[in-house]
């Protein structure tokens, strides 16, 4: 059932563009820095040199080597992304599931809860919460990022939780003895597994953009290098007004394409994984 | 017998998709009266709302009249309606000569437009004026058993069948001759339904309308105010026959298998039993060749695999397309 | 011998949290099945039907009241896992929707799988599984090369449906609750759904519930007739007694507007 699932996918131009770009990326991320043995932080006297032999993508005002920083930068942010995906992932799903399955008191607790959140601007309170704390690792920030992107995600996981519930296929496994959580298992996860995994999907699109947006005002990780740290310092060092274009496009370049590829993988996702449209 | 309304010749009615064509309507011809109550009824997916589209001339695509004429008569000549361009339709035909009831209210009135706002609509399409149309949309409403003041309301804040009697108010105020009630009962409780029939046959005895298309999968209800009834299978005409005779007689194998599935709470019924047909509707992108009721039919030949059976006059009164009542048979 | 005693069943739903509404969805309905019997609940959508049979196959707890099932209380009297297993593998239903009724990430078959898995005596292999649920459809009119190892949107309506009798076939429950199993599927595959249910009667003796709003279905297949409106019932009897003399208001009114085949309305 699951390869006949995802055979579709792999029908699907736009999807096979979206997954190489992301696959290209990750690839980048995990074996980029492998292979590509220099510091990203060594700081040289050969400051904001453009690309070179010795320096594919040049160096930046500090001397550092931008080629070595771009793929430590990559596979940060998609750390922090994939990190702070699995956070709200979790927080919707145990939420969402919760409120679905007890209704009641603990129902419109929850809700109660997830509607707060959903309402309030989650970027200024994660900008509140960033500058009180002094010292950020990659995984604080990926914690600040994952509190605030489950609501909608709960919310959608109760609402396709009910409606299956509701479903006679589920009351005709109840009544073949099913335990509940076999019923768990072969019923309810498949029905909103691919939508969990859209989310997810859109879950590190959120963390990675997220981690930019807070790096680039100076709230992002303290330690090491991201994509949004590379733009932060070429922002400071205005090296876009001087001209040091290969300091700033290459991440500028790998945050755009990492984050349109996850949101066409999304979208075509969406397209394909509809069981009523598919054929045969 | 009375004067011919309207005469449909050999249509056919496909929905023209990329690759294939749904043959929804395949070669239909029958006539319709004045002053008659004609049922069509038919399993989902026979065609028979393809059929009151074609009627009503509301053919958008992927629907397409390949083949066939429709004429109707208008001020009292004939004219071929299924030459006019749909802004001739929209502007000579809807509303003044053919209105149309569907099936759920809810779906042709917008929840959040007053009713009035529709009769306003009406006059200035068919540039007539507002006051009066408004006035006799009072009366109208009166009329089928609605207070008048309730045309300032919305439409969700009357009840289901209330809204069904809105609709059939609205859509006969210009007295329209020909009425298509594409399954209009189907969505009402028991008590509605029997509200929603009194109210159709009051509008035909008091001349708002002539006739009346009444097209269901309920043929308990159809029998209650038919005249005559045309059953319909795979886009196909099985039977045409008056009420009463189709009843006591049903012809066509498929016409006596629908009507003996028929269950209301009579004794007739519980002594009668119910029938059973075998096997399921063609789908109508290939149907079967010959008859298409043949791979189902219990009464099947060699001829009906091969050759399609024409409906024709056996009795007075009562087509029927099959080779049991012909020469054919061998 | 009663199969089924129902006793003052009642069920309240409350909605919301700070502003509770109480819903009576069900009101003291009491009534029997009895051994081979088909009784009819007749009623319009919230009538309280379909709640009534939602507890009657322990699925919802009722409020208050009893369901006895070969004398025990099913809410109450089934405690540890076997039992509970025992009373699904006698009491079984068909829900009115046959698309609802099968997960579409899998085959049809599992639903026949899962009334395998449910059996006491389980067949020794999977072949001779394999062969039960082949034996099970032909049972019911269907070709197993049709539908074995094709997905619920491949097949149709009728046929969804009558596998759904197949697994009633294998499970041979005591009780089959059928939930408006007709309503959705066309008239002429109606009366093959029907026949099916009153063979398995006559075979097995099973006693069957017909939960309808269709009070000529009912009319013609049940022994006993439950008339219910606003949760309570308002009419019980024979089929003739019920249809033709009416007593309570409101069923007299539903005998009355039901469109009949072989007389006319009145007053139209």
């Amino acid at each position: 059932m699951f390869a006949t699932m995802i055979r579709p996918l792999f029908k699907n131009k736009k999807f096979i563009v979206g997954i190489s770009i992301f696959l290209f990326f990750l690839m980048l991320g995990i074996l980029g820095p492998v292979l590509y043995r220099v510091s990203p932080t060594k700081m040289t006297w050969d400051y904001e040199q453009p690309p070179s032999a010795k320096y594919p993508l040049g160096t930046d005002t500090y001397g550092r080597d931008v080629l070595a920083q771009l793929l430590h930068g990559i596979r940060s942010s998609l750390y922090i992304g994939f990190l702070a995906a699995i956070i709200s992932l979790s927080i919707g799903t145990v939420v969402g599931s919760l409120a679905a399955v007890k209704r009641g008191i603990v129902d419109d607790t929850l809700m109660a809860i997830t509607n707060i959140v959903l309402t309030t601007p989650s970027i200024l309170i994660a900008i509140l919460i960033a500058s009180y704390l002094r010292i950020r690792s990659m995984e604080v920030v990926a914690v600040i990022l994952g509190l605030f992107q489950w609501p909608w995600f709960a919310r959608a996981i109760r609402a396709q939780l009910m409606s299956v519930m509701s479903r006679e296929y589920v009351y005709l496994s109840i009544m073949a003895g099913y335990s509940d959580m076999r019923l768990v298992i072969e019923d309810l996860l498949p029905t909103i597994a691919t939508y969990a995994f859209m989310s997810f999907v859109l879950f590190i699109n959120g963390g990675i953009m997220g981690e930019a947006g807070l790096s680039l005002i100076g709230l992002g990780p303290t330690r090491g290098i991201s994509l949004g740290l590379m733009l932060q310092w070429a922002v400071l060092m205005e090296a876009v007004r001087r001209g040091l274009w290969w300091w700033f496009v290459p991440p500028g370049v790998a945050i755009v394409a990492l984050t349109a590829s996850l949101m066409v993988i999304s979208t075509t996702m969406d397209e394909v994984f509809n069981p009523r449209l598919r054929e045969e | 017998m009375n004067e011919v309304l309207m005469r449909i010749e050999n249509a056919k009615a496909y929905y023209k998709l990329e690759k294939v064509s749904v043959r929804a309507v395949d070669g239909v011809s029958f006539e319709i009266f004045e002053d008659e109550v004609i049922g069509v009824v038919g399993e989902s997916g026979c065609g028979k709302t393809t059929l009151s589209n074609l009627i009503s001339m509301n053919i958008l695509k992927p629907l397409t009249l390949v083949e066939g004429k429709v004429f109707m008569k208008i001020d009292g000549k004939f004219e071929e309606i299924s030459s006019m361009s749909r802004e001739e339709v929209k502007k000579k035909l809807w509303g003044k000569e053919i209105t149309i009831v569907p099936q759920s209210a809810m779906n042709a009135l917008m929840p959040t437009i007053r009713m009035a706002k529709y009769v306003e609509h009406l006059a200035q399409s068919h540039e007539l004026n507002g006051k009066e149309l408004l006035q006799k949309a009072e009366k109208r409403f009166e009329e089928v058993g609605l207070n008048p003041l309730w045309l300032k309301r919305y439409p969700f804040e009357l009840s289901g069948g209330m809204r069904q009697r809105a609709v059939i108010a609205i859509a006969t105020i210009l007295n329209p001759k020909l009425l298509i009630a594409d399954e209009p009962t189907s969505a009402l409780d028991v008590v509605n339904q029997k509200v929603f029939l009194k109210v159709l046959m009051q509008l035909k005895r008091m001349g708002v309308v002539r006739s009346i298309i009444f097209i269901t999968h309920d043929i308990a209800t159809v029998r209650q105010i038919a005249d005559r009834i045309i059953v319909m299978y795979a886009g196909k005409i099985v039977e045409i026959s008056t009420m009463e005779k189709i009843l006591q007689r049903p012809l066509h194998p498929y016409t006596k298998g629908l009507f003996n599935s028929v269950l209301t709470p009579e004794p007739e019924v519980r002594r009668r039993g119910i029938s059973v047909i075998p096997g399921t509707p063609p789908n109508l992108i290939n149907p079967p060749s010959g008859c298409r009721f043949h791979p189902r039919c219990p009464h099947v030949m060699e001829v009906c695999k091969e050759r399609e059976p024409e409906l024709r006059e056996v009795e007075e009164g009562s087509k029927v397309a099959c080779f049991l009542y012909s020469e054919e048979r061998t | 011998m009663s199969r089924l005693v129902v006793e003052n069943l009642t069920k309240i739903f409350t909605l919301g949290f700070f502003s509770r509404k109480r819903i009576e969805a069900v009101k003291n309905v009491s009534f029997e099945v009895k051994e081979g019997e088909i009784v009819s609940l007749v009623g319009e959508s919230g009538s309280g039907k379909t709640t009534t049979a939602k507890m009657i196959l322990r699925l919802i707890p009722p409020t208050s009241g009893r369901i006895i099932f070969e004398g025990k209380d099913i809410w109450k009297d089934l405690k540890d896992h076997e039992s509970i297993k025992d009373f699904r593998r006698k009491v079984h239903a068909v829900f009115q929707d046959p698309f609802a009724s099968y997960n579409p990430f899998y085959p049809v078959e599992r639903t026949l799988w899962q009334a395998i898995n449910l059996l006491e005596k389980k067949p020794s292999n999977k072949k001779e599984a394999l062969e039960l649920i082949k034996e099970s459809l032909v049972r019911v009119g269907i070709d197993p090369k049709d539908v074995l190892g094709k997905y619920p949107h491949q097949i149709s309506g009728g046929q969804k449906q009558r596998i759904m009798i197949a697994r009633c076939w294998i499970l041979r429950p005591f009780l089959i609750v059928a939930d408006e199993p007709t309503s959705m599927i066309d008239a002429s595959s109606r009366g093959g759904i029907i026949q099916l249910l009153e063979e398995l009667r006559k075979e097995q003796g099973t006693s069957i519930i017909f939960i309808t709003h269709d009070l000529g279905l009912a009319y013609y297949v049940s022994d006993n007739i439950f008339v219910m409106k606003d949760g309570e019932i308002v009419e019980r009897g024979h089929p003739d007694k019920v249809v033709l003399e009416p007593t309570h208001e409101y069923s007299k009114v539903l005998v009355e507007s039901i469109p009949k085949l072989y007389r006319k309305l009145e007053g139209l």
